[in-house]
């Protein structure tokens, strides 16, 4: 591991929200490395959505903070990206536009934003529907222009939420493999919510596991296995078990 | 199968080719509706000629000899593409002085609370009101002139461009609008990015409603008075007992509206390229 690699990207103090009497977040203290992938599981309903909109800004903390490179995050200061569950393209735009527009919020130069889109289209492979609009692709293509918006503006926290949640499993697993390719070829940070423990234990270096309401971190599980990763590998099986277990609401 | 792949799905191109047959023929859509549009013709031309409703309803060829004659006869002062244009007249200046202010201002009411608590009362109040109940009060005010029918227009038009064009922007998904923040957007771009093209649409809807209504107001308008128009030629038919001109005005005044309507249509589509889908994906 190169001294990149260890600093602190984002650090989340004691992040807490309550709706009235109800607390939904209940003091969560974690880090992300830089260019790291974080998978964060929790059993149905522990407020991981709630989590995010948080995280992302959208919605006020009650308590504590998100801090990115040591500053209090703000959207209109950082390239923060969110990739939601539901596909959220622009009707309006075609494709690349859909992919440009992180950029272009963001300011970023015309040149600039039609290179880094090309770039980012062919990764996952969105090249031949450029000019297409969104109502003319389909839903796993959407979720991927989605995800290259999210890619496109170098986010320095990009949160996604759940987004392979609604593809069937040989999408989901292509998905997933486009989605650690892209992450290791840009280097992001990546903050990946899933119910889903075997996507999570594919796709991160590190699980945080959440409770049940009031949510804190249950555990922090580091997976270190080499990619590309074998669903089969004992080891594989081994730590899905333990997440599994960790998380057992049946 | 010929199939071609846009973005990894498929397109299925291929055509179901079968021989000619006779009953392939007659179950054709297209075959269909002429046989639904001669029959209707047919039956209308027996109960003309059957007298059925004695001498008051005319043969099809008879209207389309009326109108014909109507092109190079001048009637009332006017020959036919005068009267119709006096119509269409009206109707396009009511329908865009009504749009330039009510989708406007049904877009700002969506968009600001404080206007909305200002205007919603007010336009609650004469939503409910037909605009052909304005007729009256409308000649009063202005008279038997131009302005008087402009009006009518007007009122009718306003209540469903406003009302289309504030459920637009309210109808927005409002993930999009996530999307635009945690990118650090300003509202002024939620407005600009997301708002206005998210309602564009409904808007239309809006316009297409508003134009029937025109249409609708334009002919109350000048049968109450008028001395040119589709509407007058249909009052002057009753009122000399001309069932030629009375249909033939009909007939006309519902091609018109359907011309307008066919103009909105591809408007919407010039502006809304997104809005097309491609066929069988």
């Amino acid at each position: 591991m190169d001294e990149k690699q260890t600093r602190n990207k984002v650090e989340v103090r004691n992040l807490t929200k309550r709706f009235g009497d109800l607390t939904v977040l209940d003091g969560i203290n974690f880090n992300i490395k830089e260019g790291e992938l974080l998978a964060i599981v929790g059993p149905t309903g522990c407020g991981k959505t709630t989590f995010l909109n948080t995280l992302s800004k959208l919605m006020p903390t009650t308590e504590g903070n998100i801090y990115i490179n040591g500053e209090e995050a703000d959207p209109k200061k950082h390239n923060l990206a969110y990739v939601f569950q539901e596909p959220t393209c622009l009707p309006w735009r075609t494709v690349r536009e859909n992919v440009a527009y992180g950029m272009e919020v963001k300011g970023v130069g015309k040149e600039e934003r039609e290179a880094r889109a090309t770039k980012i289209m062919d990764l996952v492979g969105l090249t031949s529907c450029a000019d297409l609009y969104p109502n003319q692709v389909s839903a796993s293509m959407m979720q991927r222009i989605a995800v290259s918006r999210a890619f496109a503006v170098n986010p320095d926290l990009l949160l996604m939420d759940e987004p392979y949640g609604q593809l069937d499993v040989k999408l989901r697993f292509y998905l997933e493999d486009e989605l650690v390719n892209i992450w290791r070829k840009l280097n992001s940070t990546v903050l990946f919510v899933t119910h889903n423990i075997e996507e999570a234990v594919y796709v991160a270096e590190r699980i945080l596991v959440l409770t049940n309401k009031p949510t804190k971190i249950k555990a922090e599980i580091p997976v270190d296995l080499p990619r590309p990763r074998d669903l089969l590998n004992p080891k594989f099986i081994e730590l899905r078990k333990e997440v599994t277990e960790l998380i057992r609401w049946w | 199968m010929s199939g071609s792949s846009i973005a990894n799905e498929t397109i299925d191109h291929s055509k179901n080719r079968e021989p000619f047959s006779f009953y392939k023929f007659i179950t054709n859509k297209y075959f269909l509706n002429v046989v639904s549009i001669v029959a209707f013709l047919l039956i209308w031309d027996y109960v003309a000629k059957e007298k059925i409703f004695r001498d008051s309803l005319a043969r099809p060829l008879e209207v389309v000899d009326q109108l014909y004659m109507l092109t190079y006869m001048k009637f009332a002062g006017t020959n036919l593409a005068g009267h119709i244009w006096a119509s269409t007249q009206r109707v396009l200046i009511g329908f865009i002085a009504a749009s330039i202010v009510a989708v406007p201002l049904g877009l700002f009411m969506a968009l600001n609370k404080y206007v909305n608590a200002v205007v919603k009362p007010l336009f609650d109040l004469f939503k409910p009101m037909p605009p052909i109940a304005w007729v009256s009060i409308a000649i009063l005010w202005f008279g038997i002139g131009e302005m008087s029918k402009v009006f009518i227009i007007i009122i009718g038009t306003f209540v469903p461009c406003l009302l289309n064009a504030y459920n637009g922007v309210r109808l927005v998904d409002p993930d999009l609008y996530d999307v635009v923040r945690v990118l650090g957007g300003n509202r002024r771009d939620e407005i600009f990015h997301v708002c206005f093209p998210a309602s564009f649409p409904a808007v239309f809807a809006g316009l297409q409603i508003s134009l029937s209504s025109a249409w609708t107001c334009v002919l109350a308008a000048e049968l109450m008075n008028s001395r040119d128009g589709m509407g007058f030629l249909i009052k002057r038919g009753m009122d000399t007992h001309q069932p030629t001109l009375v249909l033939g005005g009909m007939v006309l005044i519902a091609a018109a509206a359907y011309g307008t309507s066919l103009l909105v249509t591809l408007l919407e589509k010039k502006l809304c390229p997104w809005k097309r889908t491609i066929e069988n994906l």
